[in-house]
């Protein structure tokens, strides 16, 4: 039975070669098919709550992806504010707004000319000068001009972009006039009008930390993309805008977008490189050890057919190939040589007692099948586990390698033997033999040193016992101190371009990772005008009480008519209704001399034509007119008695009833984010952020209405403390509402709106952190959670967070218990197949020994180091359950066979350390070996599977070789309860 | 922006057989800005975001003419409830800088507004500063495109590109009343971008007048419609309400 598939190959080796050649066309003839996914967000499901959350928020609040063009000049004494800089600027932000697609697909920019330039078109080709590059742009579809959505529009959503020559100001001007205007509205001419713009920027709450850095040495330019895709090309862009730029000034690309979309594209790359260098790298190593390329051509075939199978059934299969799914290459060709070359290293060794390919074949098949196939099957379950994990790339990833090994599988058992029957000639192998044998054979070095290393670990079993102990001990210490933390932009080496760019921004500004902080009403209550009289009442008696002392609790009395108004709209008419009746019987008089006094013609009034002039009118009030008159002595004439009757009497329509309706005007019904207390809780919050060492800013509505206020109401003619007390949240509804209105009609339109719906009842703090590390965005994550319970809302709110940065997290977190639970499902179903394989409890758990102290002693060493459990961390764990299981098998099934063949495990172990070990030594240098390449990956995530892959390698091998012989020799008792070899013999 | 200024308009009958384009741009500004020697109206202005959301406001205009050509206007709020009261005064200046006051009751604050970019949003709304006090016949270059028998469609450029976010505007000018129907704006790639049309037109007082005018953004997806009622003309405004003092007291032009 378990040769079928090997007599098949053996006797029709055409067939299988026809066959495997068959489907490396069809599921090659898929690759051209493939698409790609640089997309971390899709490590998400697309019908996950928080990203359907993070992308309702963009769109409630109109916010795109930012790609982050930050720009300093350390040099100059006034740092960016130069007038040279900021002309460059301009110029370039001029340029970005004004992308037009080209009939032959290039790009045409618009420079507007500053400093006496002539405006200019200009037509950039932005595709790399190298062939290499843009081979590679050309294998993977990556058009460089690609700048513009399919109907033409540009990439950049030009309305939306943040930057000193498009962003408003408010400030103020001659005359106590407020000026509204563009912070750089032209480039500056000289140096006072440059650092003019420096103290408008670092005025203004929105922009400082923001758009301009405190220090004055950076100014960023954030620029929206319609999609997230577009980063890459648009980064590129700026670097060619920006490329003949004077050496001061300095260019620095970021945000996640730009550094996600980058990884995608480099991983391609590493795609591209890395996993032909893996393959060549096992190839060479593979001739070392068998020096004959007609051998070592078989486990390539097994490898490549496999690779390229899986790869056309994900790509037929209508998936993307991802960050993760692009690994699957380099994950598979290591674990699918393995296989065969435990075949063609047995066949190589026992050759030359058969002297015949088919004989030594079917030997070699023959016992090799069980374990090979208990090592694929555990390897499949290890990687099949993962799709359990609830990350959609990662169960993928998981299903296609699982497929990939089943297949290598499949071929090892079939292609290999077919192979060997077609290619090899039995002269060769004859040759072969003969050759090594005359000399000495040039892994004997392995040999011997692995015998060696039998009788130590034979003899010194305790010793190694408690060393492996102690070994675990320490990494239960290292396992617990692991922090679970990853962040896309350190997937990229430290001296990476984006890796710079991210520390010097993030030294300058608030930060470059952005989440969005929102708020809104829970429960929003229906107007309630019995508790809106209550409150009004109140503030009624407090403003008025003293004011009209017995009016006033008359008023009062009518105002207990609102509570049974039907809505909000009818109890501010009654109101207004009510506060005009009290007016007119109270201030009739002075109503009636501020209508016609501001009629009156200024020219050539005198206090007496004044008082004519009313006394001949109508209905005139005598008693207010003398008083009034009166009180306008030595007050000139024309104009200015004119204002200052006007003035006296409207100090008296001031403590009015009907100014106090005015001020109680939509009050209670007002969205919340026109409430001043809501809105200086968003204040305190804010104060709160500021104070978290990983915010580097936050910016609200509130940040906005505060600077309106200011500017609005500053007067020259008073002290700057007086000024600053206006720095503050107006303190009725209408205050707040008039304010917000003239934001709705800044130069930039809609501005406001990225911070609070139309309807004011939720606003978004853009909350900018200075890490991008999840553990950090966690933790504000978590200090907000007791602000809010510390400080709880002055009316029922519920908050949320959206944005990359925080969905980062949450996919982390569903990596990690996923992670978690695929493990330990994993782990459960390889025992079990573990006891049946050995049909042993004992051989079963034996088996699990040397992986158990491998993920030990890993996990604890990432602990110890202190690097972050991150994905590709996170995704070892599967890789080491299939993997170093492998040799356990290998070894735990050889060891039985021979101990039963020679009666006696300690002869058995002795034969042990000869070809078995050498066999499973050749697999673990192979395979740890074949994933150096990675190491020099400029991708941080290749260098840790990488450097991971070959430690993994060695600890397994080492728990194998060293660990279980002795536990074998300890527990033979009940290993081996038929051993011959007696007593006595440690 | 145009509409509030259509609504305020008086035809002048001048000759129907203009066809030079210079007048007939001139007589188009007059018939749109100019009407009468003053004129009021209640304008209910509906902000529609692309989202579907709606925000209403609700403000009377008053408008007198003075000498050269120059005009002064007074906006006063009645809705949405917490604005009420706040009103904005404006002097136009032909060739010049225009004045601008504000005031804002419930901070009992008037303020001046310093000259600045006239295309600039109108109280948030999807209409420019520049629609509501017109934009100079002077500043642009007229081209009579075509003709047919209702209007003339002339393509107008600015002489001054970079003091503009168009490269140039099309308008159709109604051959009977001389007012625009519609003006379309196309940005610096040649792709149309916004509009603004007048969707229903009635003669009021003998002035063909702009009862609703909408203004598309079609870039953000937003449009503003503006409704204009209580419509009259040469109601012998006079220029004393058009200062600032009027601001903190309303007249009762507007408060009727």
């Amino acid at each position: 039975m378990k040769l079928w598939l090997t007599n098949f190959s053996i006797r029709l080796p055409w067939l299988v070669a026809g066959l495997t050649l068959l489907a490396v066309v069809l599921f090659g003839a898929q690759f051209p098919k493939v698409h790609f996914d640089n997309d971390p967000e899709n490590m998400l499901s697309a019908d996950e709550p928080v990203r359907i959350y993070h992308h309702q928020i963009k769109e409630l609040y109109d916010l795109y992806d930012f790609v982050i063009v930050g720009i300093s000049n350390e040099t100059d004494p006034d740092g960016i504010f130069n007038p040279g800089t900021l002309g460059r600027i301009y110029d370039l932000t001029g340029a970005l707004l004004s992308l037009q697609p080209t009939e032959k697909g290039l790009v045409k920019v618009h420079f507007p000319g500053v400093d006496g330039q002539t405006p200019r078109d200009e037509v950039l080709d932005l595709t790399p000068q190298g062939a290499w590059q843009r081979g590679l742009n050309k294998a993977f579809m990556v058009d460089p001009n690609r700048l513009f959505t399919e109907d033409g529009q540009s990439a950049i959503i030009g309305r939306e972009l943040i930057g000193p020559s498009v962003v408003d100001n408010l400030k103020q001007a001659e005359l106590g006039a407020l000026k509204l205007e563009y912070l750089m509205e032209q480039p500056p001419k000289n140096r006072e009008e440059a650092l003019q713009i420096r103290d408008d920027a670092l005025g203004n709450p929105l922009y400082y930390g923001t758009l301009v850095a405190e220090d004055g040495k950076a100014i960023s330019l954030y620029i929206p993309i319609r999609e997230k895709t577009f980063s890459y090309n648009v980064a590129n862009l700026v670097r060619h805008l920006t490329a003949e730029w004077d050496g001061e000034d300095e260019v620095h690309i970021t945000g996640l977008p730009v550094a996600e979309d980058t990884f995608g594209i480099e991983m391609l790359v590493q795609m591209a490189t890395s996993a032909p260098l893996a393959m060549l790298v096992i190839f060479i190593l593979l001739l070392f050890f068998f020096r004959r390329i007609s051998i070592v051509i078989a486990p390539m075939l097994v490898a490549i057919t496999s690779v390229i199978c899986t790869m056309g059934l994900l790509i037929g299969l209508g998936y993307d190939v991802h960050i993760m799914s692009s690994m699957i290459a380099i994950f598979l060709m290591p674990i699918a040589v393995a296989d065969s070359v435990h075949v063609i290293s047995e066949f190589y060794d026992r050759y030359h007692l058969y002297n015949n390919k088919r004989d030594a074949l079917r030997h070699v098949i023959g016992h090799l099948f069980k374990p090979m196939l208990f090592t694929s099957l555990t390897t499949m379950a290890g990687f099949g586990s993962l799709i359990f994990t609830p990350i959609p790339p990662v169960r993928i990833f998981g299903a296609h390698i699982a497929f990939g090994v089943g297949l290598a599988w499949l071929l090892t058992m079939t292609l290999v033997p077919a192979y060997i029957m077609l290619a090899i000639s039995e002269k060769s192998l004859q040759k072969l033999q003969h050759s090594d044998q005359e000399q000495v054979r040039p892994q004997s070095w392995l040999t011997r040193f692995l015998e060696g290393l039998g009788g130590f670990s034979f003899e010194r079993r305790r010793l190694i016992m408690l060393v492996t102990l102690v070994l675990v001990a320490i990494s239960a210490v290292g396992i617990s101190k692991i922090e679970v933390n990853d962040n896309p932009v350190k997937w990229f080496a430290a001296d990476h371009e984006i890796r710079k760019a991210d520390a010097v921004l993030n030294k300058h500004f608030g930060g470059t990772y952005t989440a969005y902080l929102t708020l809104e009403g829970e429960g929003r209550s229906a107007f309630d005008p019995a508790r809106a009289t209550t409150l009004l009442k109140s503030r009624a008696r407090e403003e008025l009480g003293t004011l009209w002392p017995q009016r006033s609790s008359k008023f009062l009395t009518a105002l207990d008519s609102l509570g049974k108004a039907p809505d909000a709209g009818s109890f501010n008419q009654q109101l207004q209704q009510i506060a005009a009746r009290f007016d007119a019987q109270v201030l009739g008089g002075w109503q009636w001399l501020g209508d016609e006094v501001s009629y009156l013609d200024p020219q050539g009034l005198t206090r007496a034509t004044l008082e004519s002039q009313l006394q001949s009118l109508a209905a005139a009030p005598q008693a207010e007119i003398g008083q009034l008159v009166g009180e306008l002595k030595e007050q000139g004439a024309g104009e200015q008695l004119l204002d200052a009757a006007l003035a006296r009497i409207d100090k008296r329509l001031a403590n009015g009833f009907g100014a106090f309706a005015g001020r109680q005007l939509a009050a209670f019904d007002a969205p919340l984010f026109k409430q001043p207390e809501v809105l200086r809780y968003v204040e305190k919050l804010q104060q709160f952020l500021a104070e978290d060492e990983t915010v580097g800013k936050s910016t609200s509505a509130v940040d906005a209405l505060k600077k309106a206020s200011y500017e609005l109401q500053y007067r020259s003619d008073q002290n700057d403390e007086r000024n600053r007390e206006r720095y503050a949240v107006p303190g009725s509804v209408p205050a707040v509402a008039q304010v917000f209105t003239q934001l709705e009609g800044m130069k930039k339109k809609d501005a406001l709106f990225h911070l609070v719906t139309r309807d004011y009842q939720k606003a978004n703090l853009w909350v900018q952190l200075k890490s991008g590390d999840n553990k950090d965005m966690e933790k504000v994550v978590a200090d907000v959670e007791r602000f809010f319970i510390a400080n709880p809302p002055p009316v029922p709110m519920k908050h949320a967070w959206a944005g990359l940065t925080y969905l980062n997290v949450v996919w982390q977190d569903k990596m990690v218990t996923g992670m978690l639970a695929s493990l330990g499902s994993s782990f459960v179903v390889v025992l079990v197949m573990m006891i049946v394989l050995f049909r042993s409890l004992l051989f079963g758990l034996l088996a699990m020994i040397p992986l158990s102290v491998t993920i030990t002693l890993i996990y604890g060493m990432i602990g110890l180091a202190g690097k972050d459990y991150d994905m590709p961390v996170a995704i070892l764990s599967a890789m080491t359950l299939g993997l170093s299981v492998d040799f356990a098998i290998h070894f735990l099934e050889r060891a039985r066979q021979l101990q039963q063949q020679l009666g006696s495990w300690q002869r058995a172990a002795t034969e042990m350390f000869k070809e078995p070990a050498t066999a499973i030594s050749r697999n673990a240098i192979i395979i740890s070996i074949g994933f150096t390449p990675l190491l020099v990956a400029p991708l941080v995530p290749y260098n840790t599977v990488g450097f991971f892959i070959a430690a993994i390698m060695a600890v397994s091998w080492l728990a194998t070789l060293f660990l279980l012989p002795a536990l074998l020799t300890s527990l033979q008792k009940w290993a081996f309860p038929n051993d011959r070899s007696g007593k006595g013999d440690a | 922006m145009k509409t509030i200024l259509l609504i305020l308009t008086l035809f002048l009958p001048f000759a129907a057989q203009a066809t030079d384009v210079e007048q007939i741009i001139e007589k188009a500004n007059l018939a749109s800005y100019y009407a009468g020697n003053d004129g009021r109206a209640d304008v209910r202005m509906t902000i529609y975001d692309a989202k579907g959301g709606t925000r209403e406001r609700q403000f009377t205009v008053l408008r007198l003419n003075s000498r050269n050509a120059n005009q002064k206007f007074y906006v006063y709020f009645r809705e949405p409830a917490d604005v009420r009261k706040m009103a904005y005064l404006v002097w136009k200046k032909v060739g010049g800088d225009d004045d601008r006051w504000l005031w804002l009751p419930a901070l009992n604050l008037k303020k001046r507004i310093a000259p600045g970019d006239k295309r600039t949003s109108f109280v948030g709304s999807d209409f420019l500063y520049e629609d509501i006090s017109g934009r100079g016949p002077d500043e642009d270059n007229h081209q009579l495109v075509s003709e047919n028998n209702d209007s003339w469609m002339i393509k107008n450029s600015p002489k001054d590109p970079d003091s503009v976010e168009f490269s140039y505007y099309m308008v159709w000018i109604d051959k009977q009343t001389y007012l625009p129907l519609k003006a379309e704006y196309y940005d610096k790639s040649d792709k149309l971008y916004r509009r603004v049309s007048a969707v229903k037109i009635e003669t009021i007082d003998g002035y063909p007048t702009v009862l609703e005018a909408v203004a598309e953004d079609l870039n953000s997806g937003s449009k503003t419609v503006n409704s204009f009622s209580r419509v009259k003309y040469d109601i012998g405004l006079k220029k004393r309400i058009f200062t600032e003092r009027f601001l903190r007291r309303p007249p009762r032009e507007v408060r009727q």
